[in-house]
């Protein structure tokens, strides 16, 4: 059975994921399908926001696209090269090409190091330039961050803020110049006032640097200001996938709904008009059999507990896996 | 109405190595039996201390509380500890952020739901266990019978809320403090929280304190906002008052800055530039001058008063928005 | 470093300048104008504290401790440097290399760990010696050289699973940070992730519990003095107190003097273990 529908022409993409399957072993000999065959692929220059809830597998999917976790089985092509099969070495060399950011802006620096020695460290691993060279660099991607190279280049991370040490993770990111970047819950964990400021950095290192990006969020708020695609997961599957304006517009899926009604409203004015959604997501341990979401589905029949709803069209560029989508 | 919670000039101190901290610098706040406040602001605007200070959980000897607190008539800020600590449950309650801290580990749900009941109310074992059945039938757990034996890991987050609210109310609180319940939460587990505090509130006739950085929880979930702003309340009002007609400079750009699900896909967000004070050393004027828009010579170096505006809407600005004097935008 | 004194408290500043005489000892104990260690004084059998020429006293045989306490110092000392160095060596080496690879190798570490420590220090190096180091032939006695060998074999091993534990613990509490994540998928080397990221930050809780460690082993080897399997031919602590057997009653100096000396020595290295080990924990605090 393939699911893959809304994949496009191989020679177009820059990342092409193919049924990609992550398993765990959890206490008690049982195992978890943390991403559970999941396929899609991201255009040179989009941005691809996964969304989703806790366990829905949105962070393990992230680090499975660098091989740091080591999917089950599935495919990772990026720039047409298969990630899954290569050596040691060759995987090393072709992760410098797609970067990651995480949540914790501090725990993703090292307490010992420099700002300087942090940011110089993808240059030195890969002995790029001499120490001047390395240095001019340094100094060049603290700027583009918005941080005065004078000011911290000497100073260690935790003299910072949280957002200033998400400026410094982006900073040393962008050293190798990749061509993707992943950033998983990037602003999730920053004062509301400051998430603006790195989002709006985010943007514009995309467009210096020419990159295409992978943005991990439960957020729908957040998604919404940066994103163009956008893939809805939940319990390791893709519920829907499409363009930004037409997933906020017209959700198809019966939980993408209910997420986006879910979101707070800084407006008094607005009617909450709350989709009927109850309960929390079952165990990843021992998800329901069929559709995943059924047993929270306000539209869910005994169709959806026997037969599990492939990815399909709905609209130009829209596609959901449910049985009885959306009008 | 009356005031069932009254904070005048509340101010608390903290000693710390780099010297004196002053987390809340004067705070007045009258709330009204049967409302529900929203105090909106960042890490560090000192709206957790504020709220912990007025319940009395603020203690330690690095901490000074100065001011007066007055709750249901009997004022809290002269009485014995504990004294004060027989108001918490009959009087006011409080939930948490990480309901997995709050709750003991190694106690059954029952257990610590029946603790209260038994030790405040004097109910004897059958009747506190008839009455956590209901508690939980009221915070809409499925199988409460079921519920009694579980231990605190055995559920989810949006769970350990509920048994959490479950406790809060069990001996009929006048006053629920809520200090950012939902944050930790999934967002469609948040929103039924929200919805079944306000539900609870109403019916129970609690007043509630709703602690949070999110003015979208807020929005929808009170009757007043107080937003704070390096340890004082820069603006209040009731909510549609102050969403509709933003006095303050900081809460305007604050409400604009962050990101919002009905603003246009991929729009470029303003953003508030520098950081708040160093709360050892205030600045003489506006605490907010440094990092607004509208900024004039006198906001540097004068600090401005809680003024008042019709409709009960409150402003500590020398040149609010939506005034007509004159204003250079720098 | 004067910054790391001014956060010493008065019985740390004790303790420090307490291991700095003993190391001076340590030195120079050979050269001080002090009698011969091994040779006694026949006019001066089990005399007490203060008596002219001997400060401490002598013990039954004539033999000044003031100098055997002094001299003693450098074998008990090198002794436990020597079996904490080696011994928090290649237990760090074991602790970082198996919570950093993890999977079977470290469960297999952690087990042998766990039975180590679950056998009481004192049996293990009694144990130790007894097989490795006495002869089944009481006429021929066995190598003084061999048997201070054993004996710091055999505390070397009791250090091992308390430093190689401590070394896990910590690499286990770094490994999963984000920044050795960020490494990686920068296509950083594990042995460059390891010693440039890892083992700078597994450090310091290491240097805390050395200190402890020092302290337990020199306890150790002065009671394997004294059930008679230490050193007892030699100069050390252990040795003065393994020969005191039955004189307790006629010279109680010759042993109050190297027990008073060497408990003082071991609170002295706790002390300053527990207090780096607090510094530690504030700066893990900030951190």
């Amino acid at each position: 059975m393939t699911n893959h529908a809304h994949l496009r022409k191989d020679s177009d993409v820059l990342l092409r994921v193919e049924d990609l399957v992550v398993e765990f072993k959890v206490p008690g000999n049982k195992v978890v399908n943390a991403v559970s065959s999941v396929s899609f692929d991201v255009k040179e220059g989009e941005t691809l926001a996964v969304v989703g809830e806790s366990g829905c597998g949105k962070t393990t999917l992230g680090k499975a696209l660098l091989q740091i976790q080591k999917p089950k089985s599935g495919n990772v092509r990026f720039e047409g090269n298969e990630l899954t099969s290569l050596s040691k070495n060759d995987l090393r060399s072709a992760r410098t090409s797609i970067q990651m950011i995480f949540q914790d802006p501090i725990s993703s620096l090292d307490p010992r190091m420099t700002v300087r020695q942090i940011v110089e460290e993808p240059l030195w691993i890969w002995s790029k330039g001499d120490e001047n060279e390395r240095l001019e660099k340094v100094k060049t991607l603290l700027n583009n961050v918005g941080l005065d190279p004078e000011l911290v280049l000497d100073r260690k991370s935790y003299e910072f803020s949280g957002g200033q040490c998400q400026r410094i993770s982006i900073a040393r990111s962008l050293a190798l110049e990749p061509k993707m970047l992943i950033c998983d819950e990037p602003v999730s964990a920053l004062d509301v006032s400051i998430q603006a400021q790195i989002l709006n950095l985010l943007n514009d290192m995309k467009d210096r640097y020419g990159l295409t990006l992978i943005f991990i969020s439960h957020d729908l708020s957040v998604v919404k200001a940066i994103s163009t695609r956008i893939m809805v997961m939940y319990l390791g599957k893709v519920c829907e996938i499409g363009t930004t304006e037409s997933i906020y517009a017209k959700p198809a899926h019966h939980y993408t709904a209910a997420l986006i009604s879910s979101v707070p409203v800084p407006d008094p004015t607005h009617k909450v008009e709350r989709t009927p959604i109850t309960g929390e997501p079952p165990s990843p341990v021992d998800p329901p059999s069929g559709c995943r979401f059924r047993t929270r589905c306000p539209a869910a029949t005994e169709l959806c507990a026997t037969e599990e709803p492939m990815l399909r069209e709905v609209s130009d560029g829209q596609f959901v896996a449910c049985h009885y989508p959306r009008a | 109405m009356s005031s069932i919670l009254k904070l005048e000039n509340l101010k608390v101190r903290f000693s710390t190595h780099r010297g004196q901290l002053e987390a809340v610098r004067g705070v007045d706040l009258d709330i009204q039996v049967g409302t529900s406040i929203g105090i909106v602001g960042e890490s560090g605007s000192g709206k957790t201390v504020m709220s912990r200070a007025a319940m009395g959980l603020l203690t330690g000897s690095n901490v000074t509380r100065e001011g007066r607190v007055t709750f249901d008539g009997k004022v809290l800020s002269e009485m014995s500890r504990e004294d004060v600590r027989n108001e918490f449950g009959t009087g006011m309650a409080m939930i948490f952020q990480d309901p997995m801290t709050a709750l003991n580990p190694v106690r059954r749900i029952g257990s610590q739901l029946q603790e209260s009941l038994r030790v405040r109310l004097g109910m004897s074992r059958k009747e506190a266990r008839a009455r956590s059945i209901e508690l939980l039938t009221l915070v809409r757990i499925p199988e409460p019978k079921h519920m009694l034996r579980k231990f605190p890991s055995q559920l989810s987050g949006g769970m350990r809320q509920r048994i959490m609210i479950a406790i809060a109310i069990s001996c009929n609180p006048k006053l629920l403090f809520a200090d950012e319940p939902t944050t930790a939460l999934d967002v469609t587990v948040q929103a039924q929280i929200l919805e079944l505090l306000t539900d609870l509130r109403k019916r129970l006739n609690m007043t509630m304190v709703l602690v949070t950085h999110d003015l979208g929880v807020v929005a929808g979930n009170t009757d007043y906002v107080a937003v704070m702003y390096a340890g004082e309340i820069v603006e209040q009002a009731p909510t549609t008052e102050l969403f509709a007609n933003m006095k303050m400079p900081y809460t305007e750009a604050l409400f604009k800055s962050i990101p919002n699900i009905q603003m246009k896909a991929g729009s470029r967000l303003p953003v508030i530039e520098g950081r708040l004070p160093d709360p050892t050393d205030r600045p003489p004027g506006c605490g907010f001058a440094a990092r607004c828009s509208y900024a004039q010579d006198k906001c540097f170096t004068e600090h401005p008063e809680l003024e008042v505006a019709k409709d009960g809407h409150l402003y500590r600005c020398w040149f609010p928005l939506g005034d007509s004097v004159p204003r250079k935008v720098s | 470093m004067r910054k790391l004194w001014s956060t010493f408290n008065l019985p740390t500043k004790i303790s420090t300048v307490w291991v700095m005489i003993v190391l001076f000892f340590v030195v120079t104990g050979s050269f001080l104008p002090l009698p011969n260690p091994t040779e006694y004084d026949p006019d001066a059998s089990g005399v007490g504290l203060f008596s002219p020429g001997h400060i401490l006293g002598t013990d039954i045989n004539g033999y000044d401790l003031l100098s055997n306490v002094v001299n003693g110092a450098r074998i008990s000392i090198l002794i436990a440097l020597i079996s904490v160095g080696v011994g928090g060596l290649i237990g760090s080496a074991i602790g970082i290399g198996s919570a950093y690879i993890r999977g079977k190798l470290d469960i297999v570490v952690n087990l042998l760990f766990n039975i180590l420590l679950s056998i009481p220090n004192l049996v293990l190096g009694l144990a130790l010696v007894a097989i490795l180091a006495t002869s089944a032939d009481p006429s021929i006695p066995i190598d003084p050289n061999r048997r201070v060998f054993i004996i710091i074999f055999s505390l070397t091993t009791i250090i091992i699973p308390i430093l190689g534990r401590i070394a896990r613990g910590a690499t286990l509490s770094w490994v999963n940070r984000e920044f050795i994540v960020a490494a990686r998928s920068m296509g950083m080397k594990d042995r460059h992730i390891i010693f440039k990221h890892i083992v700078p930050n597994v450090l310091p809780a290491i240097y805390a519990v050395i200190f402890l460690a020092i302290g337990v082993v020199i306890v150790a080897e002065g009671a394997l003095s004294l059930l008679g399997v230490g050193i007892i031919d030699g100069v050390s602590w252990g040795a003065m107190i393994g020969r005191v057997a039955g004189d307790f009653t006629y010279a109680p100096q010759s042993m109050y003097v190297p027990v008073v000396v060497l408990a003082l020595t071991v609170i002295a290295f706790n002390q300053i273990g527990d207090h780096l080990r607090s510094q530690l924990d504030s700066r893990e605090g900030k951190i």
